[in-house]
């Protein structure tokens, strides 16, 4: 297929995108105090749960985690790299305590609480503890798991990614947290990295820089969970060797925004690039986030299983309260 | 090789992107923006 051909099947989808956008701009900007890229999720959402995604549009809406991974490496150029580094090993800390704790907790409520079995209660361990759906399709391939159990799980995460994408800005505002304590609980808490950023961006920019960079954090641990589930299940499936797993569950946009970040605060750009590199990076959000909108699925969501629902909802109220009284006590 | 739309030939360029992993797309399409606002400010446009 020719550029030219290959670019035309993406335009409609695009232009529903650019339209949510535009359409969230100018509605953020009609109301004081509402964020665009709340309201892009909220345009994508009601579009997507009533006329829904027209056929042609497809391609070009599912660009949207594209737009979203690129939208992150260019949040590189807003790091200042030596507050991130100051908080680095308690973030870190806490990062690598929520995983490694989240995916035992969520083994043992799944399986102990609500007597869940096979494969399901590791896919949701893994789509809470690091980084949602692509943790469970990622996580699923490891242990060889049933196309069924991948599906429910991920519609599992998918239901929480709605649901704490309202709740935490909400509950972050009611307990009065800062910027970047309430980014940092959002980073460690939440699920998929689109809502993670989009709670944060929410609450205020600053929280959104601490989210996702949080966020990013857990989302470079799925290859050593990876690793660790291949092993805990060696009697179940062959598997890739170590390192070559590791390194292809590795998100390789991660680099991206270190190499922004790293170039950002080397002085070679100057503050207007900067800023325009800013203003390009929250036009990607808006686009990601109308297209997050448009795969909030409510309908879908009502078919999600009650025992999957009990056990992930425990297993969130315990993590976030845990890691709210970390953020307050260490940050 | 020939793509089944319209029948053009196929692109060596759509097919190396295509067959990037997401992540890599993202990391080259930021270094890319960055890349055009470094070349922005040599050429006195920041």
């Amino acid at each position: 297929m020719g550029v030219a051909a290959a670019a035309r099947s993406y335009v409609p989808g695009l232009a529903l995108l650019a339209g949510g956008a535009l359409l969230s701009q100018v509605v953020a900007g009609a109301v004081d105090g509402l964020q665009p890229l709340v309201v892009a999720v909220g345009v994508g959402a009601l579009v997507g749960n009533t006329v829904g995604t027209p056929e042609a549009a497809q391609p070009g809406v599912g660009v949207d985690k594209l737009f979203l991974e690129t939208g992150i490496v260019l949040l590189g150029a807003a790091v200042v790299v030596e507050e991130f580094l100051a908080a680095g090993p308690t973030v870190l800390g806490l990062v690598v305590a929520a995983v490694g704790g989240g995916l035992l907790l969520a083994e043992l409520i799944a399986r102990g609480l609500f007597r869940l079995d096979g494969t399901t209660p590791s896919l949701l361990a893994a789509g809470a503890s690091i980084c949602g759906v692509s943790a469970v399709v990622a996580i699923g391939r490891v242990l060889d798991a049933r196309g069924s159990a991948i599906t429910f799980a991920a519609a599992t995460v998918l239901l929480f990614d709605a649901v704490t994408l309202v709740a935490f800005p909400i509950a972050g505002e009611w307990l009065g947290l800062t910027g970047r304590q309430f980014g940092v609980w959002a980073g460690v808490s939440m699920f998929s990295t689109g809502p993670v950023a989009a709670a944060g961006f929410a609450h205020s920019p600053e929280a959104g820089q601490w989210a996702t960079v949080t966020k990013l954090a857990r989302n470079s641990l799925l290859g050593g969970v990876a690793v660790a589930y291949s092993l805990a299940y060696t009697a179940r499936s062959a598997t890739d060797p170590g390192v070559r797993r590791l390194w292809a569950e590795f998100p390789k946009f991660l680099l991206g925004f270190l190499a922004v970040a790293a170039i950002a605060n080397s002085g070679l750009l100057s503050p207007a690039a900067l800023a325009s590199i800013g203003r390009v990076s929250d036009a990607l959000f808006t686009l990601a986030f109308v297209g997050l909108g448009l795969s909030i699925r409510l309908r879908e969501m009502r078919e999600v299983g009650g025992a999957a629902v009990g056990a992930v909802l425990v297993h969130l109220l315990a993590v976030s309260a845990l890691a709210l009284a970390a953020v307050r006590w260490l940050l | 090789m020939v793509s089944d739309t319209a029948g053009q030939p196929d692109s060596p360029l759509v097919d190396r992107w295509t067959a990037l992993d997401r992540g890599w797309q993202a990391l080259a399409l930021g270094l890319g923006v960055v890349a055009v606002h470094a070349a922005g400010q040599v050429a006195g446009v920041f």
